[in-house]
């Protein structure tokens, strides 16, 4: 009944749920409902009520006055209109864009390159790495980011400094941060660097669960490296791929803390995203309504852009 | 302008609903009632709030203050949020620029009738203008804070300065001394003032005769643009230039914190709060007995430069269900005994004009002197935005001091960007 | 050989690099106040102090915070794992009505800024009575991280062959058996990398248990962290020394878990 008694599985076509179309018995029928069931409600209740609400609050007036008060006053599309009225909106909406896939990039393909690495080195190594892994990941928001300002420092920096030593002499007091274009480097730096470790582990995880046998086979065809990745590592893990790509999309599109307490969206705007935008016209001024309807438009520009996404993942999950 | 006003009685309409409810909801147990305080970290020294709080109860018996000091992070969602909970809190401290939004929003009880009860007669201009919103008083002030220039007295001697520069010109003079005499030091600075510290811009800017805005009837209009407003700036860069700083250009006093730098010893001005000397002597003890401090100069000799007060109000959130004890409470606090006792512990008070207190520490008394020219930002709800979103004014300055800009389009750009935000 | 010696050196070198600004946040904890701006090269620190971490240590209420954030991280952990996995086998192995409903759910779950959804949820939770108490935090960060949980684990399965469990349920074992004795086993660096990733995102949650909590006894950890800055500035060593203290758990916790499944379970996959 072991895994050891099938045959070595030689040829590297992804497993595919097939399960399903064999073992058909009544009395199964609602058991997918049930073990559903608690992810449901809390992902309708504590989840979907707010948004619904945000959704709803992105068409009234809700200022201090309407929250303390409770008073509901709709505005039809006046939030809108006020948020895309503003000339530097899709500006701010392409850098955002921009911004996002250099952090999406850089995570995944750096997290796919950590992983294979992981794979291949010793147990002591990995462990080294792992550790270090996660010491960047768990880095508290507010120490990371503090950190970075300081690395990056034009007077007291170390990287300035180091930069120096090795003879770049003209990095003596550079300044990272005189335009948005550098600041959204510095930033996009910081947020692949605290993302890499989760891209990293999730796809080492996932190699993980591919039998040893498929390599040992690869092996014994004589597949180089490269190939190895190709036929057995590539279709076990893209799934994975897929999925972290997604993710940190959403995260990277949304990420406020830390663009923020760069440079406050500075110099001049030019590191603003859409979530700064929604802190500056929306919560620093409490019209909760104009960020709700910031948050809205942001959400329909995360549905646009993984649309095609969303319908691949969606069809990878037909039966054939 | 109606509608206004409509809002302002359904919003006392509705706390005179929930004061009546007072007793059944919110107060806890055995009869007794709760008063909610919360004031800011740092605002008071716990002695102080410690006293208060028990003099409190102890007239009031069968009252609870519940005390609870709050972080400046993440307060506006905080405050934000604890407004709307069934039980808000009865008294809270609010930042003087960040008053008008709470106050135009209904959302603090009118304390017009109590200013006399309150020891209305010694309120510090500025704050009590900036608690005010439509000629009502939501807020009554509780202390103030201004910035002066700190200097290195053993720098200045070596130097061969015997007196605090009295203008603008002897400032200049005295920076040229200071570069000369400490030519050695390749890590001097005569004065170390990063590109965005605009409140200092400010002081130059009023100094100069202008501002950055001013008020006709209900609406607000910039005045960057005015050749007074674009003389501080010109300033602000000559001072830059003439220092030759190497803070940098396009962050302001807390990155690095301009105190950590000041503590390394090789820099001879700043211009900061008491507390940022504080916190240099803390990093090194050694600068405690070389330091003095005085009011940033005008250009006009023997004057002192306006300077932005900084500080804040406490006030009575309009749903509190203890109002009259609140009262009470904001009663206790303004008298002189408590009053003497922030002085005491270096700032300025807010509703004694006893400030000396404050003598004690050259710091404190230079503090005193400058306050009395203490001017507010523009007391509109739509300032608070300005300043905790991205602030027009600091990249104007970075404009300037990297030269991207040139004073006549910097400027422009920032008063257009301000016009609108006072405006839309 | 060689080849295993090159591979091995990069990985360190990218150790290194993930490591550093850590090790740069450790160093600057142990630095004198008056060391933390200098203009030298000080990779290393030139002086050492332990007065940072023994003032942070000391902040009255220290070890209650610890206790607060470790219930309130566990409990979602905990919940999201399995609700989570509740609901990713049925997405990956079954086949109903209303399953891309349901995925569609997941995936825009997380499309809304998090911001945004604090006023709705502050007020969500005032009505259940649930402010001020430690299990809204539980719900808030077991509602945020059950998508990620769900639709991951749901890779993981699918990326078993369903082959294995099919072998083991034609060797007699029930639906059930098969799953504990083969796919679970599997499962485990999943469980690993979801688990880790709900501990760091509860664990380091400021804003939401800034609001909802109002007595200091029920802050968490990130609460206590942000009390370093105050209008007088930040006091960097301390934020730095506290930084690194909170970090500890999180790193306790990746090796605990990372023993026990990891390891354990790859040897399993292989020996069945």
């Amino acid at each position: 009944m072991t895994a050891t008694e099938n045959p070595p599985i030689v040829t590297p076509v992804p497993a595919r749920p097939a399960v399903a179309r064999r073992h058909r018995r009544p009395g199964v029928a609602a058991l997918p409902y049930l073990l559903l069931a608690p992810a449901t409600l809390t992902l309708l209740v504590l989840l979907g009520w707010p948004v619904l609400s945000v959704l709803l609050t992105s068409f009234r007036r809700l200022d201090l006055r309407e929250l303390v008060q409770g008073k509901v006053v709709w505005v039809g599309l006046d939030n809108y209109r006020a948020v895309l009225g503003d000339p530097t909106f899709w500006t701010v909406t392409l850098r955002t864009l921009a911004f996002t896939a250099a952090c999406v990039i850089a995570t995944v393909v750096g997290g796919l390159a950590v992983a294979v690495l992981m794979r291949h080195v010793g147990r002591a190594v990995r462990t080294v790495l792992q550790v270090s892994l996660v010491l960047a990941w768990a880095m508290p928001f507010l120490a990371a980011t503090t950190v970075f300002q300081w690395m990056f420092d034009q007077n007291y920096g170390i990287l300035d400094k180091t930069l120096v030593r090795l003879g770049l002499t003209s990095f003596a007091g550079h300044s990272w941060f005189t335009t948005g274009f550098s600041t959204l480097a510095v930033i996009v730096t910081l947020i692949t660097w605290q993302g890499i470790p989760f891209v990293a582990f999730t796809l080492f995880a996932g190699m993980l669960g591919v039998p040893a046998e498929q390599y040992e086979a690869a092996a014994i065809d004589g597949a180089s490296g490269w190939q190895t990745f190709r036929a057995v590592t590539w279709p076990a893990v893209r799934p994975l791929v897929t999925l972290v790509t997604f993710l940190s999309l959403l995260w990277d599109f949304k990420v406020f803390p830390q663009v923020w307490a760069m440079r406050e969206g500075g110099p001049d705007g030019g590191s603003t995203t859409l979530a700064v935008l929604q802190y500056v016209k929306g919560i620093a001024g409490s019209h909760f309504g104009v960020a709700a309807a910031v948050a809205v438009l942001m959400i329909l520009v995360l549905v646009g852009l993984t649309a095609q996404n969303l319908r691949l993942m969606l069809r990878a999950q037909e039966y054939r | 302008m109606k509608r206004w006003t409509k809002l302002v009685v359904g919003a006392a309409a509705v706390a005179l609903a929930t004061a009546g409810c007072g007793s059944g909801g919110g107060s806890s147990d055995a009869g007794g009632k709760t008063l909610t305080v919360w004031l800011m970290s740092g605002s008071a020294p716990t002695s102080l709030t410690d006293a208060l709080n028990k003099e409190f109860s102890d007239a009031h018996p069968g009252v609870k203050v519940d005390y609870r000091v709050q972080q400046w992070d993440g307060i506006q969602q905080k405050l934000t949020t604890a407004l709307t909970s069934n039980n808000p809190p009865d008294v809270i401290e609010l930042g003087n620029t960040q008053t008008a939004q709470f106050a135009e929003q209904g959302t603090l009880l009118d304390l017009s009738d109590s200013v006399n009860d309150l020891n209305g007669g010694q309120w510090l201009p500025a704050l009590k203008e900036s608690g005010t919103w439509d000629g009502k008083q939501y807020a009554m002030p509780f202390y103030a804070a201004n910035r002066t220039v700190i200097y290195r007295k053993d720098l200045f001697a070596k130097a061969g300065i015997t007196a605090p520069p009295a203008s603008n010109a002897e400032w200049l003079a005295d920076i040229d001394k200071l570069k000369a005499a400490n030519a050695t030091d390749p890590d001097f600075q005569a004065l170390y003032l990063p590109g965005q510290e605009w409140y200092t811009l400010l002081s130059f800017i009023w100094d100069a005769g202008g501002d950055v805005a001013k008020q006709s009837g209900k609406s607000w209009q910039a005045t960057l643009e005015a050749p007074e407003a674009k003389a501080g700036v010109a300033f602000y860069q000559q001072l830059v230039n003439a220092s030759g700083t190497r803070a940098p250009k396009d962050t302001d006093e807390a990155k690095p914190q301009q105190s950590d730098v000041f503590a390394q010893g090789h820099v001879a001005m700043m211009i900061g709060l008491p507390w940022e000397l504080a916190g240099a002597v803390k990093a090194n003890p050694q600068l405690s007995s070389q330091t003095g401090a005085f009011p940033i100069p005008s250009r006009t000799a023997g004057q002192a430069a306006p300077v932005f007060l900084g500080g804040s109000n406490v006030a009575i959130p309009a749903g509190s269900k203890n109002a009259d004890l609140a009262k009470q409470y904001l009663k206790l606090l303004s008298g002189a005994k408590y009053q003497s006792q922030l002085a005491r512990a270096g700032s300025v008070p807010g509703t004694s004009t006893d400030t000396s207190g404050l003598d004690a520490t050259e710091v404190g008394a230079a503090m005193a002197r400058a306050a009395r020219h203490g001017k507010v930002t523009p007391i509109t709800p739509k300032w608070g935005p300005i300043e905790s979103g991205e602030n027009p004014l600091k990249s104007m300055l970075t404009a300037v001091l990297t030269g991207q800009k040139s004073i006549d389009a910097a400027t422009a750009d920032a008063n257009r960007a301000i016009g609108q935000a006072l405006s839309g | 050989m060689s080849k295993k010696i090159t591979i091995s050196v990069v990985a360190l070198l990218v150790a290194v690099v993930f490591a550093f600004p850590t090790y740069w946040m450790v160093a600057t904890a142990l630095k004198p106040s008056q060391l933390l701006l200098s203009s030298g090269y000080d990779l290393v620190p030139t002086a050492v102090t332990g007065r940072h971490f023994a003032d942070a240590v000391a902040k009255p209420n220290f070890l209650t915070y610890v206790r607060n954030s470790l219930v309130v991280t566990l409990g979602a952990v905990l919940c999201a794992l399995v609700a989570g996995l509740l609901a990713a086998v049925p997405l990956a192995r079954l086949r109903f009505r209303g399953r891309r409903g349901f995925l569609l759910l997941l995936l825009v779950a997380q499309m809304a800024p998090f911001e945004a959804l604090l006023i709705p949820m502050y007020l969500m939770m005032r009505d259940l009575d649930l402010l001020n108490r430690l299990p809204s935090l539980v719900l808030v960060y077991f509602a945020t991280t059950l998508p990620f949980t769900a639709w991951t684990l749901r890779g993981f399965i699918l990326g078993l062959p369903a082959d294995l469990e099919e072998a083991a349920m034609v060797d007699g074992c029930g639906r059930w058996g098969a799953f504990r004795r083969v796919t679970l086993p599997l499962l485990g660096p999943g469980l690993v990398a979801t688990s880790v990733f709900g501990f760091i995102t509860a664990w380091n949650e400021f804003l939401y248990a800034l609001v909802f909590m109002q007595d200091e006894n029920r802050f968490t950890l990130p609460v206590w962290l942000s009390s370093f800055q105050s209008v007088f500035g930040t006091d960097w060593g301390g934020t730095m020394a506290a930084s690194t203290l909170f970090t500890v758990p999180v790193l306790i916790f990746f090796l605990v878990v990372q023993r026990n499944l990891v390891s354990g379970m790859t040897a399993g996959a292989v020996k069945g």
